[in-house]
């Protein structure tokens, strides 16, 4: 504390030289003296980062940190902001000749919940004082939206509308009267920004903070090329490639940004770059000769022309001069152009003889090549390797980036790549954003940004509610009307000011039924800014960690992707297997996927009324996906169950499957009937919620058999309790509404039948059997016993028998052998996974038939709504028993990305020396190739008989044990 | 400066246009070096073709002696040839070369125009003398290869078809080191004539701008590497300018855009930037009438393309490609450590915006390090070459180079109506003919 106020100490010492750190103490305390209240106002000033753009306030904040530490918990986070909120400004401009590009910051609505679990993990991981920030960042959202310039009003409106000028806080929140009289600063770049800022002072009273050009293009490209996996791909003869970007071997680089003109800039380092060269034929010459030539009323129009054009009846081809002969001896083929528009010269046809798709693909080649010369010209000069395409004149259209490709590659010979960008529009708007410095983005590192599809994001600021629907004709009917009415739109205009959240902005200029892979849209979801997310520090290479094991975009996989991912994603359903086995010759395997997502859509709209807008983005996603699946990035299963869940959140199923997880009174044939249903959207589990049963049926049949089999055990051997124990997990592992075969197994049985079935069923050796070396190291070979893991992290899978009767006596067993126990469990609900909101009940209900868990669990804080009298007792008790603790894992989806994992489950990582991953999502589908830096166990019945053969050449039912001891 | 005269030649030929001049010179002195270099027969095609993409050129070379004399008609007078008169006790043929050019699409001209020519000119006789062979003809560019079955049926000529970048450089080659004044800088409105030593021509960049734009490295004579080029061109230019203007030709285009504003139809910085440099907000010095983007107002004004006028369009794409063809030749030059530029090509026509345009380019990227110079008969390298290859297969010397070696004397003159369609004539002057003498077989055996 003395060194944090050093120098304030200094000006006190001058002054009372005799007193010392004590009296500092004191004095800043209670606050009294005038050099404490000055230092005070200038604490303020650092905790809210008053107007000094700094990219780093850790020190400042570190001075302050310590004192103000006690409070910090106890502080609303809205509350503790609103000085800095008066700076975060949400908002930043890049205004072009032709487009207007908005970057905005929506806060995340829900606040996080503070509960009880959560505030004793971190008090115990030392979770929010111990870590890389020390003021709240807030969670929220950036979303990217483009206007034309020439549309400036609509620009404002929208900005009006969603109060994004004045911080983008809700209305009811901050008043805006608070505002009114500030001026209100808006980062802005291009050179709009000049010309405009008297426009945006009148209309919305703020003033334009000018930031340069160039500073924030290339700013904006760092951000991206740091912060976003899958930012930066190849595109060559159609085929989309991303491109792994190694930060220490990221420069120099050349970023070639195509708006209206061309800038070529050199970048040396992080802000150290130079704008060496340029062109005037740009995307602003496509467009306006592509107007000129062909009438077409907006830019994406010439782009979807240019598709079925065929540029030789204009392009004069070295086969045209040569008589149909290359010229080969300088490397030209009969196909090169030799002189765009040359052949327009030479006959006597009219401008009006022409096709306008030809002519816009004559001009897209023109323009593209061009630039790609000049690009590679500049790179050839500089020796610079790498290229780096942005602007909005590509725009993901996949024509212009092979253009540009093969330039850069016929002129290079193949030395030289051009990469691309996905937020290539965004790159000036992006470094405007980043310029505000004071948000603490620019600290943010990959693993805390999650991409998401852009569906519903515009509803933040504000929910939209559709229509109350009659029957069922009428709904289609007029969601069809909703979305003919919907494609028409370019740049919708906001409602009037106050009903935020108009949708449809994410996706302004895309017209949903003319819609195609490579045509307009932005490649570009929502940003989604989760702070508190961290890279699991257990995994051994970070680098080459790829948590999907089957890459979807591997053409090898078609045979065997469609029914694996149907099963994966848990329908069982006959209802969405028709529809994949329809589409299974001939689609791709993940257009059938998304082809359900879209049947799951249809559902919701019968079913149930959602927010309106929030569908219609969703249908241009999904078209979006089905045309090209690397549209938002890889895709991998991963994320194609996260869009899921993702879905089913947006659209308010706020735990889509709670109804199958509790089995409300549901007999399984009627169950199996409503499967359909489940799957797509689970809106008849929705409705049934609303019937509030206590009758937990899985967890209660589980729960209830859970003394018999704790006994059991009890009276096992160690060696064979311990066989038993994971035999057990895997048997309950069956217990999976993520596979068909699972979900039919419920025909035939009582849980409890089934369980024992699958037990008897398995046979060693299994598929995949470390269980000798598992044992070896928890219980030594010889005499000699091995010392207990200090502390295993065991993720888990289904809510049920599977963690009733297979993880608690695994977890139970680790802790009576001196083990601190951790369950991993999801943040956000997925098919029938237990999440981490669920699972304290659970243990609670399982601590009453076992004192060992009890004693856990109190230990680890699960227990203390239960049993506030007996916590401290025990403790003293039996300090023997470590800690049974719950930590989220920060997704929502069956599978798990270790890249991108919670703040808490990385805190209590740190102490961590065996991993359990439980289940096919976690331990096969993802991480089965995962390595970590300490012991590590795989346990999995793979209940896919495809996957089984593909991956492990087994059948269905076959069990999984592997084990990995820290490399 | 010279000792010749010349003189202007109205030329009323049946083809109207080819823009024909000629002026004389004397060709003295030059056999001794020369007579001894050739000692068999082979008749001499005084003709050479470059058929590009949207033009054919034709170069060919008229005797100083009565057969030319019929079909120039009052062309060469004997008291303007002056010393010529001797030419034919000479072992060499005096006369001159000549300059044609037809659209591609219009060839049937061109061969109306040789059949003519053919009948008066030499080549006739020369078949004659060849007796049964098969006169071949030189000739460069793609259309030799798509024509040459079309010269074979109408004239029962074979092309010989040389390669078009030997026929550049070759052509390039000899007008830079024979004829005297043929390269000039144009910049600020004002022609520059440099004087390039022969010996220290290389290396130097070849900008050929025709239908397309190649770029090739020229090491010496006969060395020489195609570097790179673009397909927007002169055919661009051409093209896209016809379908936005209605031009029926090249030269009305380049007319229009003499009288055009860019500023109309080009995104200027200072357009972006509200007026402001953007050298005030930056420490980039890109001046508020830069062109950030080459038809960049066509998009955002509600004007169609009948509300533009034709004259601002054509200045616009002039700029835009005149623009882009001396970025990326500067860019070339720049990465092989070329100072000198040489534009060529039919695309540029003497047109004095295009090559200001040009060289504003070059100097703007290039800092002023750069020039660029351009070629009075810049649209007849290919041609030149093609011709000069027939030296290269051992018969006939073209004379000129020899003599310019040694009495770089003459410049010839421009002729202001020699044109016969073309408002351009003070251009296209420029593509005057060239006095010369080849060496003919036909004289080696008369001495």
């Amino acid at each position: 504390m003395a060194g944090s106020v050093g120098n304030p100490v200094l000006g006190i010492g001058d002054i009372k030289p005799e007193v010392e750190g004590q009296t500092k103490e004191v004095k800043k305390s209670e606050g009294s003296g005038i050099e404490s209240g000055e230092e005070r106002e200038e604490e303020m000033a650092m905790a809210a980062g008053n107007s000094i753009p700094r990219s780093l306030s850790r020190p400042q904040l570190d001075v302050s940190g310590a004192a103000i530490q006690g409070n910090l918990e106890e502080r609303d986070p809205t509350i503790l902001l609103p000085n800095q909120s008066d700076d975060i400004s949400h908002l930043a401009v890049d205004i072009g000749g032709s487009l207007i590009k908005l970057v905005y910051f929506s806060r995340h609505e829900d606040k996080p919940v503070e509960d009880k679990r959560r505030r004793s993990l971190k008090q115990r991981f030392c979770i929010s004082n111990g870590n890389r920030r020390c003021y709240p960042i807030l969670g929220g959202r950036l979303h990217f939206v483009k206007f034309e310039t020439s549309k400036i009003s609509d620009c404002l409106d929208f900005i009006k509308s969603k109060n994004l000028h004045c911080g983008g806080m809700n209305l009811h929140r901050w008043p805006c009267d608070t505002w009114s009289d500030e001026n209100v600063v808006v980062k802005a770049t291009g050179g709009g920004a000049y010309k405009f800022a008297d426009l945006f002072k009148e209309r919305l009273g703020v003033s334009l903070d000018k930031e340069d050009e160039m500073d924030c293009l290339v700013a904006g490209a760092h951000f991206l090329l740091k912060a976003i996996r899958h930012e930066a791909f190849t595109h060559m003869e159609g085929q989309k490639e991303f491109v792994q970007i190694d930060q220490n071997d990221l420069f120099p680089y050349l970023l070639v940004n195509i708006g209206s003109g061309v800038s070529i800039i050199k970048v040396d380092g992080d802000g150290k770059f130079q704008r060496v060269s340029g062109t005037n034929v740009g995307g602003g010459t496509y467009w306006g000769l592509g107007k000129l030539l062909t009438k077409c009323k907006s830019f994406d129009e010439l782009l979807e022309l240019s598709q079925r054009g065929d540029n030789r009846t204009i392009d004069m081809l070295v086969g045209d001069i040569y008589g149909g002969m290359d010229y080969s001896k300088i490397g030209l083929s009969a196909s090169t152009i030799a002189s765009s528009f040359g052949k327009a010269t030479s006959e006597n046809k009219e401008l009006e003889d022409y096709r306008p798709e030809d002519i816009c693909l004559s001009l897209l080649r023109m323009i593209s090549y061009n630039i790609g010369q000049i690009a590679y010209l500049n790179a050839l000069q500089f020796g610079l390797k790498k290229i780096f395409f942005g602007g909005f004149f590509i725009r993901g259209h996949a024509y212009t980036m092979d253009a540009i490709s093969f330039a850069v590659q016929f002129w290079s010979k193949g030395d030289a790549t051009a990469m691309f960008l996905r937020h290539e529009g965004f790159l000036g708007a992006l470094g405007a954003f980043m310029s505000y410095g004071k948000h603490g983005l620019d600290d943010l590192m990959v693993h805390q940004l999650v991409e998401r599809f852009p569906m519903g994001a515009p509803c933040v600021g504000g929910k939209i509610h559709g229509p109350p629907l009659g029957d069922l004709n009428e709904k289609i009917s007029w969601m069809e009307k909703f979305v003919r009415k919907g494609t028409e739109i370019t740049a919708p205009v906001p409602m009037t000011p106050g009903t935020t959240g108009l949708g449809g902005f994410e996706v302004p200029s895309s017209r949903g039924n003319t819609l195609r892979s490579d045509a307009s849209n932005l490649n570009v979801g929502v940003l989604h800014l989760v702070p508190n997310l961290e890279v699991f520090p257990l995994l051994a290479d970070l680098k080459t960690y790829e948590p999907n094991t089957i890459d979807l975009s591997d053409h090898s996989e078609l045979e065997l992707m469609p029914l694996f991912l149907v099963d994966a994603v848990g329908t069982g359903s006959e209802y969405c297997l028709s529809i994949c086995q329809i589409l299974l010759t001939r689609l791709w395997l993940v257009r059938v996927e998304l082809m359900m997502l879209k049947g799951e859509v249809m559902h919701l709209l019968v079913h149930c009324q959602p927010t309106w807008l929030g569908i219609f983005q969703l249908q241009f996603c999904l078209t979006r996906l089905m045309e090209e699946p690397a549209a938002y990035g890889k895709l991998g299963l991963a994320n194609l169950l996260e869009l899921r869940e993702e879905c089913l959140r947006e659209f308010q199923f706020s735990d889509a499957y709670r109804s199958i997880k509790q089995r409300q009174l549901l007999p399984p044939s009627l169950f199996l009937f409503f499967c359909p249903f489940l799957f797509c959207g689970c809106c008849y589990g929705v409705g049934l919620t609303k019937e509030k049963s206590n009758y937990r049926w899985e967890n209660e049949a589980s729960l209830a058999v859970l003394p018999d089999l704790l006994l059991e055990l009890d009276s096992m051997s160690e060696d064979a309790r311990l066989f038993t124990l994971i035999e057990g997990v895997l048997a309950a592992n069956i217990f999976d509404w993520g596979s068909r075969a699972c979900v039919d197994l419920y025909h035939k049985g009582t849980i409890i039948e089934i369980y024992r079935m699958s037990r008897k069923k398995m046979q060693r050796p299994w598929r995949v059997d470390d269980f000798d070396m598992f044992k070896e190291r928890m219980l030594g070979s010889g005499d000699e016993r091995p010392p207990p893991h200090k502390r295993a992290l065991l993720f888990v899978d289904n809510s049920g028998a599977d963690i009733v009767l297979g993880m608690l006596p695994l977890a139970r067993e680790l802790l009576r052998r001196g083990t601190e126990v951790v369950l991993v469990a999801n943040s956000l609900p997925a098919l029938n996974d237990v999440t981490a909101m669920e699972l304290p009940d659970i243990v609670a209900e399982a601590a009453k038939h076992c004192e060992i868990l009890r004693r856990a669990a109190e230990a680890g804080g699960l227990l203390v709504d239960a049993m506030i009298n007996i916590q401290d007792g025990s403790k003293e008790d039996s300090p023997s028993v470590p800690p049974l603790m719950v930590v989220e894992n920060g997704c929502g989806s069956p599978c798990i990305d270790l890249r991108q994992v919670s703040s808490e489950l990385a805190a209590a990582a740190k102490d961590a020396d065996l991993i359990i991953l439980e289940g096919m999502g976690r331990a096969i589908h993802t991480n089965f190739n995962a390595r970590f830096n300490c012991d590590a166990l795989k346990l999995a019945m793979v209940k896919n008989q495809r996957l089984a053969e593909k991956l492990l050449k087994g059948n269905i039912y076959d069990c999984v044990c592997r084990f990995e001891p820290s490399s | 400066m010279s000792s010749a005269q010349m003189e202007d030649q109205s030329q009323n030929q049946s083809v109207k246009c080819t823009e024909i001049g000629g002026s004389e010179r004397d060709s003295e002195n030059n056999m001794s070096s020369s007579t001894s270099r050739f000692d068999y027969y082979d008749p001499i095609s005084p003709w050479a073709l470059d058929i590009g993409g949207s033009l054919i050129k034709l170069v060919y070379f008229s005797r100083e002696d009565n057969s030319l004399e019929n079909y120039l008609g009052k062309s060469v007078a004997a008291e303007n040839t002056g010393v010529l008169n001797g030419c034919t006790t000479h072992p060499v043929l005096n006369g001159q070369l000549h300059f044609a050019k037809f659209e591609t699409t219009k060839i049937n001209e061109c061969l109306d125009f040789i059949e003519s020519k053919q009948i008066l000119g030499s080549c006739g006789r020369h078949q004659e003398v060849s007796g049964g062979k098969t006169l071949t003809i030189k000739a460069t560019g793609g259309g030799a290869y798509k024509f040459a079955n079309l010269f074979k049926e109408k004239f029962g000529v074979r092309l010989d078809k040389e390669d078009e970048m030997d026929c550049l450089v070759a052509g390039a080659n000899f007008l830079l080191k024979a004829v005297p004044h043929e390269a000039f800088t144009y910049l600020d409105n004002r022609k520059e004539f440099v004087q390039i030593d022969p010996n220290d021509l290389f290396p130097y960049l070849l900008v050929n701008i025709g239908s397309g734009v190649s770029m090739i490295k020229v090491d010496g004579d006969g060395q020489f590497q195609r570097v790179s080029g673009t397909s927007i061109g002169g055919g661009t230019f051409w093209g896209l300018g016809r379908l936005l203007t209605k031009c029926q030709s090249f030269d009305e285009l380049l007319e229009l855009s003499h009288r055009g504003n860019n500023r109309v139809i080009d995104m200027l910085v200072g357009d972006i930037y509200g007026g402001l440099d953007y050298s005030k907000v930056s420490k980039i010095g890109l001046s508020a009438t830069a062109i950030a983007s080459s038809f960049g107002k066509a998009i955002s004004d509600k004007k169609e393309l009948q509300d533009y006028k034709p004259e601002d369009i054509a200045r616009s794409l002039l700029r835009l490609i005149s623009n882009n063809i001396g970025q990326i030749a500067y860019l070339n030059a720049l990465l092989h450590g070329l100072k000198r530029i040489i534009f060529g090509g039919f695309f540029i026509r003497g047109h004095e915006y295009t090559m200001d345009t040009i060289s504003v380019a070059v100097q703007f990227w290039s800092k002023g390090e750069a020039k660029a110079m351009f070629l009075r008969h810049e649209g007849f390298l290919g041609a030149l070459g093609a011709f000069k290859s027939y030296e290269k297969h051992g018969f006939g010397g073209l004379m000129v180079d020899h003599l310019a070696e040694q009495t770089p004397i003459v410049s010839p003159r421009p002729h202001p109506n020699q044109k016969v369609n073309g408002p351009f004539t003070e251009e296209l002057a420029d593509n005057e003919s060239i006095d010369c003498s080849v060496l003919s077989v036909e004289t080696l055996k008369l001495t």
